[in-house]
C-alpha cells in the first residue's frame, strides 16, 4: 500500500553521485515549481483576459468555488499522510449531501440536526473504512473501493435516483451567505483547513500520522498505536467529506447521486500537486492547498477564457504530471544528495 | 598455526585447469569500514569449498561482490579466467552463478513452484510459460532436496524450513556453474541438513563449484573438499581437505590474541542488586527454547550470539513485539504478560531494533520527530489542549543532540543526512528519553565507526549507572567485554554464562560453536 503512494511521488533512493550546480537547481525547481505554476497560470491568465480574470470579483469566486474541493482534499490528506489510500470520499461527499437535504425535507428535521446527523453518517463510514484497514488489514484501496460502491446502492436506494431538491432557508444560507463579504464556505474552509494543519503539525495525533506514513514499521516498534491512527485519519477524512457534501448541497440546493464525483480525481490531483510543495514529496495541508488553487484557477481561467473541456482536461493532467514528475526528481536528489 | 596465509591465489598444481571463480586482490569499504582487504581466493568445478569466520569477517560481502549486489572498491572477478564485471544478480545468472542468500527472499503470495521457476531464466521473456500446477523441471530440483511438501500452495503457508529448501530448490532448477549457499542450514533441522549436504555432494560431483558457508564447524569439516577462513576481511587460512580439522578453525576463527576482559568488572555483589526481569523458561516456535534469565537493576548483561541463535526472537518477546508460547516473565516483581509494544513501553521496556532503517528510523523525518517519537507528549501545552509546544520540542532536541553527541547542524534537520553511528544515536535517544527500565539493543554498533562505537558504550554505560538494567545483544564479541555479565546464545538456548574476568573473547566463541 505505501508502495504505491510511494512510487506516486517519492522514488526509491538509488545511491547517485554528488548533486552538483544543476541538481541543486532541480531540488529547488522541485519544492518551489508547483508554487511557481500557481503564480504563472494566474499572470497568464490575467494577461489573457485582463477584464475578467484579475478581478476582486472573480478572485473571491474562486476561492468560492475552490472551498468544497479545498475540503475534501484537506481531508484526503490525512490518510494519504498516513500512507493509506482512500477511495471512498467522494461517495460521502453524495451521501451527506442527500442525508442532510432529505432530512430536511422528508423529515422536517431542523437544519442544524440535519446537518449534525449528515456528518455523523459520514464519520462513521470513515470509522468502517478505518476498521477495515486497520484491523481486517485489508488493503485500502480495495475496502474504501468497497464501501464506496455500498454507498453508491445506499444513495440510490435513499434518493431512488431522484435529485431531492429544497427550498432556500437556513440551510441553504450555509453555502450562499456572506460574512463580511466574506462567503460561509470560505470561512468554513480556513477553519477546517486551518485545524487539520494544527492538528497534523502539532499535535501528538498529527506526529504519529506522520510517522506511520513514514514507516508503519518503526512506528509499531517505537510504541505508536498504529491501527488507532489509521483509523483516526478515515475517521477526519469522513467527515470533511461529510462537511463538504453538506456545503455543496446548500450550494446547488439539492442533494444528488453524482454531487459528489468530480471530487475523487480533482482532490487526488490537489493532493499530489501538493506533496511536491516545499516538502519535497511528504503530503501536507498547506501543500494540499496550494495544488487546489491551481486546480481551480485552472478551472475557472480557462473557462473565463470560453476553452472547451477537452482543453480543460489536457491542461490539468498535464499540470499534475509535470508537477510530480518534478517533485519526484527532486526528491530523488535529495536522497542521494544528503547521503554523502 | 604454522603455514597459516596463502599467497595471491591459490597455487595451481601443474595439470590441473583453471578455477573456475577466481578472485583477486578483492577489495571493499562501508565508510570506516573494511569489509574486505583485498581477498585471494579461487572456486573450481568438482570442488566444495568452505568459508568460514566470525559474524563480519567479510564472507557474506565477497559473496554479495559475486552476486553482483555490491561493487567491490578495487580487485578483479575471474570467470574462466577472464576479468567480468558482475553488475547484477541478472548478469550472474547468465555466468551460470546461483546465491542462495541468508535472508529468504521469496514472492510470499506464490507457490513454492511458482518461486522456484523464478530461478529459470531460460528462454525469451515473452515465450508461454506454465504458470499453475508444479512443472516437470521444478519437481526434479524439488526431489533433489528433499521436498515432501505440495508445492501448490503459496510459500507464506510454508514453514520457515520449508520456505529455505524451496529456496535451495530454486538455484537448483537450472544447470549452474557455482552455486553459493550462505549458511543454508541455517534454520534446518538435523535431518534436514544431511540431505542439503548430499544435494552438495552430488552437486559437486557433477561439476558444480560449490561455495558452502557455514558457522556450523562440524558440517564444513564433513563435506567441504577445501576451507578458506576469513578473519577481519582478509583470508586467514586455506586449507586442503586432508588437513580440515576442527580446531584448526576455531583457532582461526577466534584468534590467537587473549583479550582480557578490559574494563569489564562484576558488578560488586550482584545478588543483592534489585531484579528487575526474571524470565523461567520461555519459549516461542524453534528460534526461543527455554530460556531463563535473570537482569538486574543497574546491570549491563550481554547475550553473545551467531545471526540466527534466537538473540532478536528473545528480545522481541520481552518487548511485546511477539509472545511467548510457553514460559512466565516477571517484571518487578510482578507477571509481566506484554501484549502490544505500547504495553512493554509503558510497563519501562524500550528496545532499539537490530534493523534501523527498516524498523527504527523516519529516514525523511527530522532529527527532531525521531528522536521526540515516544515522548511528544512532554511538550503538550496542557492536559486539556491536545498541542505541542513546538519551538520547546525544537530545543530540547537540539539539546539532546548535544549530550548525546549527535553530529547534526540542526534537529530539524532529515536524519537520513546523518552516519550510521549518528543514527544509532538517535534512536538511542529516543529511549534514553523515556528513563527505562530495560534497555534492550540489538547489534547498537552495526554499521557504525570506530568512533562512534565508543560514544555509544559510554551512552550505555552510563544508563546501567542510571539504572537501568541493559541488555546488549551483539555479534562483535570484543564489545561485549564492556558487560557485567555475558550470556551466550546458540540455537535458541543460553548455552553459557560469563562474569567480570571470565569474559573473553575465545570463550564466547568457543561456547557458540560448542
Amino acid at each position: 500500500m505505501e508502495g504505491i503512494i510511494q512510487q506516486a511521488t517519492k522514488p526509491s533512493a538509488e545511491p547517485g553521485a554528488e548533486p552538483g550546480k544543476a541538481q541543486r537547481t532541480l531540488v529547488l525547481a522541485g519544492r518551489y515549481g508547483t508554487p511557481a505554476v500557481l503564480v504563472l497560470l494566474l499572470i497568464g491568465f490575467t494577461a489573457a483576459s485582463p477584464q475578467a480574470f484579475m478581478t476582486g470579483q472573480n478572485l473571491l469566486n474562486i476561492l468560492n468555488q475552490s472551498a468544497t474541493l479545498a475540503i475534501v482534499a484537506g481531508g484526503l490528506t490525512l490518510p494519504l499522510v498516513a500512507g493509506k489510500f482512500d477511495l471512498s470520499f467522494a461517495s460521502v461527499v453524495s451521501l451527506s449531501g442527500i442525508l442532510a437535504v432529505g432530512f430536511l425535507e422528508r423529515s422536517s428535521l431542523p437544519w442544524f440536526a440535519a446537518i449534525l446527523l449528515a456528518l455523523a453518517a459520514a464519520a462513521i463510514i470513515g470509522l468502517v473504512n478505518g476498521l477495515l484497514v486497520a484491523h481486517l488489514r485489508i488493503n485500502p484501496i480495495v475496502a474504501t473501493l468497497g464501501t464506496s460502491t455500498m454507498l453508491l446502492g445506499i444513495n440510490y436506494a435513499y434518493s431512488n435516483g431522484t435529485p431531492i431538491t429544497l427550498e432556500p432557508g437556513p440551510f441553504t444560507d450555509i453555502a450562499r451567505a456572506s460574512v463580511l463579504g466574506i462567503p460561509v464556505p470560505v470561512i468554513l474552509t480556513a477553519v477546517v483547513l486551518g485545524g487539520l494543519w494544527v492538528a497534523l503539525n502539532f499535535t501528538l495525533l498529527g506526529h504519529h500520522m506522520q510517522a506511520v506514513g513514514a514507516n508503519q514499521v518503526a512506528a509499531r516498534m517505537a510504541g505508536v498505536r498504529v491501527a488507532r491512527i489509521t483509523m483516526a485519519a478515515f475517521v477526519i477524512c469522513g467527515l470533511c467529506a461529510g462537511l463538504a457534501g453538506v456545503v455543496l448541497s446548500a450550494r446547488i440546493g439539492s442533494g444528488q447521486v453524482t454531487a459528489g464525483d468530480g471530487y475523487l480525481l480533482n482532490a487526488f490531483a490537489a493532493a499530489f500537486l501538493g506533496a511536491s510543495v516545499l516538502r519535497d514529496g511528504d503530503f501536507h495541508i498547506l501543500g494540499t492547498l496550494v495544488g487546489v488553487l491551481i486546480v481551480t484557477v485552472t478551472f475557472n481561467g480557462l473557462s473565463l477564457l470560453g476553452a472547451q473541456s477537452y482543453v480543460q482536461f489536457l491542461f490539468q493532467g498535464g499540470i499534475l504530471v509535470a508537477a510530480t514528475a518534478l517533485s519526484s526528481t527532486s526528491r530523488r536528489l535529495l536522497l542521494a544528495s544528503a547521503r554523502r | 598455526m604454522t603455514a597459516a596465509t596463502t599467497g595471491p591465489g591459490d597455487p595451481v598444481p601443474p595439470g590441473q585447469a583453471a578455477p573456475l571463480v577466481q578472485v583477486r586482490g578483492l577489495a571493499k569499504s562501508y565508510g570506516a569500514i573494511r569489509a574486505l582487504r583485498g581477498v585471494d581466493v579461487s572456486f573450481r568445478r568438482g570442488e566444495i569449498h568452505g568459508l568460514v569466520g566470525a559474524n563480519g569477517a567479510g564472507k557474506s560481502t565477497l559473496i554479495n561482490c559475486l552476486a553482483g549486489l555490491e561493487r567491490p572498491d578495487a580487485g578483479d572477478i575471474l570467470v574462466d579466467g577472464e576479468i567480468t564485471h558482475v553488475h547484477g544478480p541478472a548478469d550472474a545468472a547468465r555466468l551460470g552463478l546461483a546465491f542462495i542468500h541468508q535472508e529468504l527472499n521469496l514472492v510470499n503470495s506464490f507457490t513454492g513452484a511458482q518461486n522456484i521457476m523464478l530461478g529459470s531464466h531460460r528462454g525469451s521473456m515473452v515465450a508461454l510459460r506454465r504458470f499453475s500446477g508444479v512443472p516437470r523441471a521444478v519437481l526434479d530440483a524439488a526431489r533433489r532436496v528433499g521436498i515432501d511438501f505440495p508445492l501448490d500452495v503459496p510459500v507464506s503457508e510454508l514453514t520457515v524450513h520449508q520456505q529455505w529448501l524451496v529456496t535451495i530448490a530454486r538455484a537448483l532448477v537450472e544447470d549452474r556453474a557455482l552455486i553459493a549457499m550462505d549458511e543454508p542450514t541455517g534454520s534446518l533441522d538435523a535431518q534436514e541438513a544431511a540431505t542439503l549436504l548430499k544435494v552438495a555432494r552430488e552437486l559437486a560431483a557433477s561439476g558444480v563449484a560449490v561455495v558452502f558457508i557455514s558457522h556450523r564447524l562440524d558440517e564444513v569439516t564433513a563435506v567441504c573438499d577445501r576451507v578458506t577462513a576469513f578473519k577481519d576481511g582478509s583470508v586467514a587460512l586455506s586449507l586442503p581437505r586432508a588437513e580440515i580439522t576442527r580446531e584448526a578453525l576455531v583457532r582461526v576463527i577466534v584468534g590467537q590474541e587473549v583479550t582480557p576482559g578490559a574494563g569489564a568488572t562484576a558488578l560488586e555483589a550482584t545478588e543483592h542488586r534489585r531484579v528487575v526481569l526474571d524470565l523461567r523458561e520461555v519459549r516461542r516456535g524453534r528460534s526461543v527454547r527455554e530460556v531463563s534469565l535473570t537482569l538486574h537493576e543497574g546491570e549491563v548483561v550481554g547475550i553473545a550470539g551467531l545471526v540466527g541463535s534466537g538473540r532478536t526472537e528473545l528480545a522481541r518477546l520481552i518487548f511485546g513485539a511477539d509472545r511467548p508460547d510457553s514460559g512466565t516473565m516477571v517484571l518487578d516483581g510482578k507477571p509481566y504478560r506484554p501484549r502490544s509494544i505500547p504495553q512493554a513501553i509503558t510497563q519501562g521496556v524500550a528496545y532499539v531494533p537490530e534493523e534501523r532503517r527498516s524498523e527504527a528510523l523516519f529516514l525523511t523525518h527530522s532529527v527532531e520527530e525521531n528522536l521526540h517519537i515516544t515522548v511528544w507528549d512532554r511538550w503538550r501545552v496542557s492536559r486539556w489542549l491536545p498541542l505541542i509546544r513546538s519551538r520547546s520540542s525544537h530545543a530540547a532536541a537540539n539539546r539532546t543532540c548535544r549530550t548525546l553527541g549527535i553530529k547534526t547542524a540542526d534537529a530539524r534537520r532529515p536524519v537520513v543526512g546523518l552516519s550510521g553511528g549518528n543514527q544509532q544515536k538517535v534512536v538511542m535517544g529516543r529511549w534514553l528519553a523515556t528513563n527505562p527500565k530495560i534497555l534492550i539493543l540489538d547489534e547498537p554498533t552495526r554499521g557504525v565507526d570506530v568512533g562512534a562505537r565508543a560514544d555509544i558504550y559510554e551512552r550505555i554505560r552510563e544508563a546501567g549507572e542510571s539504572g537501568s538494567a541493559v541488555l546488549v545483544i551483539s555479534s562483535e564479541f570484543e564489545e561485549l567485554l564492556e558487560c557485567n555479565r555475558v550470556l551466550v546464545m546458540a540455537e535458541g538456548r543460553i548455552v553459557g554464562e560469563l562474569t567480570g574476568d571470565e569474559i573473553t573473547v575465545p570463550d564466547m566463541l568457543h561456547r557458540c560453536y560448542a
